[in-house]
């Protein structure tokens, strides 16, 4: 998808006046700014006018009080953290309405679009008309130095579905885009893999007990979990991967040389062709997000000053940095920032056309690999191994045992761990932790798989990070 | 600067956890060690926000194409890396700033398409940028100008660089003023030079006028010159000019005071180019031949392999004593300890043995 769709305000179920008062001034109908585009009328309809007195904090700390039942489950501190509106919210709370209205952008597309400059973030109040004179200290809010993670753009708005008292959100089914029926599709496309691991991918859901459709709504009343669709589906293809090739750094190899041996491997997939061919594409990718990095503009034309004095040194430092700017850029011939690229939901570009990332292993076959086990299609590959599935009970402390576990993984593991947390722009232990859930509710490791009293052992062996491999015969995996 | 600061702090502490930690640790425990930290640049902090992330990685970009002579790239990335002047932590510190001008200056010299237009501009901001910097900079503008040929422009700054103050006056402050005050006495003296050559080839009716601006040139040169030649250092450049000067206005009292002065002078640095001076301007003026034995005694005391130990020894052979011809002797052999005299002294040897 190329654009993003405008919000449709009638299949919103909110109300605009109740709720929203609780934070701050908002006015529901704020006209949203002059020549934006599209996506930034869906922002701006979300974002609240600067509050113009600094009463309001205090008024929305009052208003605090009537609803204190779901507000004893929140810390103080993060209490008086919620009661100033911030950028990361206004994301937070657009990715709800996204989620809301089961479009296909995921948080991690989400994100991409505002590190892109496609959705305005980074000097947003820019946008705004003239009239609206930004001062004092609540301007600082919209002074933005950083773009949130995902894992904090998605605990904000996990916070935020318990703030708002929402109802149950419109359901999540198999048709819908956000569901990883659909979504994986996308991933395997935007990976380059064959459109015949679909099937797999949804079968492994099956198994794993996620394509429930429960799973995946969010119903604040019942749990009023988020869900990460992307990172699932992401864990889901990976799972697959090992199911079907191993992915011990043996197996999947030998499969590959089966492959290229026989005679017709024109229009098998072959793994290794497929490596070489991401690798190229992924260190290429990987170089050009870093010089992004490096060229990105975060400073603004129109600087926000807290007092008068401070406005002339703003403006003088402002004009020697634009000085010396436009003397480097004459130079070089070259405009300073990024060049705007148009906003897509791929990473890559596989086909034949000019300026693509390679050729397309879509339409291959994965028949090599597959062989008939009492009737159905099976992997050839029949051994599974995984690390220690037990989950860390400080988990809230230590948020990932990943760095410890790393350097005993296989390479092929980690590598297909980095390509998916590239093209979802998060980091690979996030990832992982989702690999690891995935194969628990395959494997029922929830349940106690081992009996009580030798729990505590097993705390201890997984966070000295000996993973414990466990192999597993996964024959008959229909 | 809070992030620097702290950056600088941990390092330190880490810096001296080695040096508990290392083998000979029984000498560096309790002390601090006194080797200057070099200042980690790339190095990811914790309060890392992505702004300060980008100018991390753009600094690593330019210097990447910088040590690579990738001198188009460099300066794609120069045009990225000024808005960290913007930021108010950043600003003050002065390593990003003095980071800048080098890292420019070393670009703009190598890009093909550099103008003076550049420079100047460069230089000028950066000039304005900070207080701290002002005068370096000046220096090195004006350095630049004179390699360029554009005198009248160096001698501009550096007038103005003069008389600029502020707050009080560090020694470092004071010590970059008596040498922006050398050199712009300097650049009086190029351009009177010039206009002495212009007068000499042309005798026309300007010339009195330009007499007078020559006058009015030297004037503020002379002035400027006896002022610093007051201060112990070494001056030769600015020694060579003073005393041209004054021999074209047949000062010549007040040149062999000065150089006098600057040959003998215990404050100052010992300097043989100073009696090598002194010695010129002697023989130039026909001096007796025992002043200009007694000059050339002092060098060669300091330099005892020097050209002019030949003149020497040719002067004490001629003054046909006994005991300088022994003297002359100690000399020539002396020479020969150095290396570089052998082969031509067998010779004189050879001549002085009749």
């Amino acid at each position: 998808m190329e654009t993003l769709p405008a919000e449709d305000p009638a299949s919103v179920h909110l109300q605009p006046g109740d709720q929203l008062k609780v934070y701050s001034r908002w006015d529901s109908d704020s006209d949203s700014a002059p020549g934006s585009s599209v996506m930034s009328a869906s922002a701006t309809d979300r974002e609240s006018n600067p509050p113009s007195s600094a009463g309001s904090n205090t008024e929305s700390g009052s208003e605090w009080s009537s609803s204190t039942n779901d507000l004893r489950r929140l810390t103080s501190r993060r209490r008086r953290s919620q009661s100033r509106m911030t950028m990361v919210k206004t994301l937070a709370l657009i990715h709800l309405a996204l989620v809301w209205s089961r479009e296909a952008l995921t948080l991690s597309d989400l994100l991409r679009l505002v590190k892109e400059g496609h959705i305005p973030y980074v000097n947003a109040y820019e946008e705004l008309p003239e009239e609206m004179k930004l001062f004092g200290k609540d301007a600082l809010l919209f002074s933005v130095l950083s773009i949130p993670s995902h894992n904090t753009l998605h605990r904000e708005a996990q916070a935020l579905v318990q703030f708002l008292q929402l109802p149950a959100f419109p359901p999540i089914s198999r048709q819908t885009l956000l569901h990883p029926a659909l979504l994986s599709l996308r991933f395997l496309t935007d990976a380059n893999l064959p459109d015949e691991l679909h099937r797999w991918v949804c079968r492994l859901m099956d198994r794993a007990g996620m394509a429930d459709p429960r799973g995946f709504t969010i119903n604040p009343q019942s749990h009023g979990i988020l869900p990460r669709y992307e990172v699932q589906t992401a864990a889901l293809i990976i799972v697959t991967m090992k199911l079907i090739f191993g992915l011990d750094d043996h197996t999947e190899w030998e499969l590959s040389n089966q492959v290229s041996s026989q005679d017709d491997s024109d229009d098998q997939f072959n793994l290794r062709r497929w490596y070489r061919l991401m690798q190229a594409a992924l260190i290429r990718a990987q170089k050009k997000a870093d010089q992004d990095v490096a060229r990105k503009q975060w400073r603004t034309k129109k600087p926000i000053f807290l007092s008068k004095g401070e406005k002339n040194l703003i403006m003088k430092r402002k004009r020697n940095a634009e000085q010396v700017q436009m003397c480097f850029e004459k130079l070089s011939s070259c405009p300073a920032g990024v060049q705007d690229i148009s906003p897509s939901s791929f990473r890559f570009c596989w086909g034949d056309k000019d300026g693509s990332d390679g050729p397309s292993l879509h339409h291959m076959k994965v028949d090599r690999v597959l062989t008939q086990k009492l009737g159905t299609l099976t992997p050839q590959n029949s051994l599974y191994w995984h690390p220690a599935l037990k989950s860390c009970s400080t988990l809230r402390k230590c948020r990932s045992h990943y760095s410890e576990v790393e350097a005993t993984l296989p390479r092929s593991f980690v590598w297909l761990l980095q390509l998916f947390s590239f093209i979802l722009d998060v980091k690979p232990y996030y990832l992982y932790e989702e690999v690891l859930e995935v194969e628990r509710k395959v494997f029922g490791a929830k349940h106690a798989m081992y009996p009580k009293g030798k729990k505590k052992k097993r705390r201890t062996e997984t966070r000295t990070g000996t993973s414990s491999r466990v192999v597993q015969k996964s024959g008959g995996k229909s | 600067m809070d992030d620097l600061e702290e950056h600088l702090g941990l390092h330190k502490h880490l810096v001296d956890d080695d040096g508990d930690s290392s083998d000979n640790s029984s000498t560096l425990r309790g002390k601090k060690l006194r080797l200057p930290l070099v200042q980690p640049m790339f190095v990811e902090t914790k309060k890392e926000t992505g702004f300060t992330q980008s100018c991390r990685m753009c600094l690593e970009q330019i210097r990447e194409a910088m040590l690579h002579h990738r001198w188009q790239e460099a300066a794609e990335y120069m045009a990225c890396y000024p808005q960290i002047l913007e930021d108010k932590a950043c600003y003050t510190t002065k390593q990003y700033k003095e980071l800048i001008w080098r890292a420019s200056t070393e670009i703009l010299h190598h890009h093909p398409k550099s103008t003076i237009e550049d420079y100047n501009i460069i230089y000028e901001r950066l000039k304005h940028s900070g207080f701290k910097l002002y005068l370096k900079v000046s220096l090195e503008h004006s350095f630049h100008l004179m390699l360029q040929g554009k005198f009248e422009d160096a001698k501009q700054h550096l007038a103005a660089a003069e008389s600029w103050r502020y707050g009080k006056e560090s020694s470092a402050q004071i010590q970059r003023t008596k040498l922006i005050q050398a050199y712009r006495s300097l650049l009086d003296f190029i351009i009177w030079s010039e206009k002495k050559v212009v007068l000499s080839n042309n005798n026309t009716v300007d010339a009195l006028s330009e007499n007078q601006s020559m006058h009015n040139y030297f004037r503020q040169a002379s002035v400027n010159l006896k002022g610093i030649l007051s201060n112990p250092g070494v001056w030769d450049p600015f020694i060579l000019s003073y005393v041209e000067m004054l021999e074209f206005y047949e000062d010549y009292e007040e040149a062999l005071k000065v150089l006098n002065d600057y040959a003998f002078d215990n404050s100052f640095p010992p300097n043989p180019n100073a009696h090598v001076y002194l010695y010129k301007y002697l023989q130039r003026h026909g001096a007796p031949q025992k002043k200009l034995i007694h000059v050339l005694k002092n060098l060669q005391l300091l330099v005892p392999s020097h050209e002019l130990m030949l003149e020497y020894t040719s002067l004490l052979l001629q003054s046909e004593k006994q005991k300088n011809t022994q003297k002359a002797l100690g000399i020539v052999l002396e020479m020969l300890d150095f290396a570089c005299w052998r082969n031509n002294l067998d010779r004189r040897l050879g001549e002085h043995h009749q």
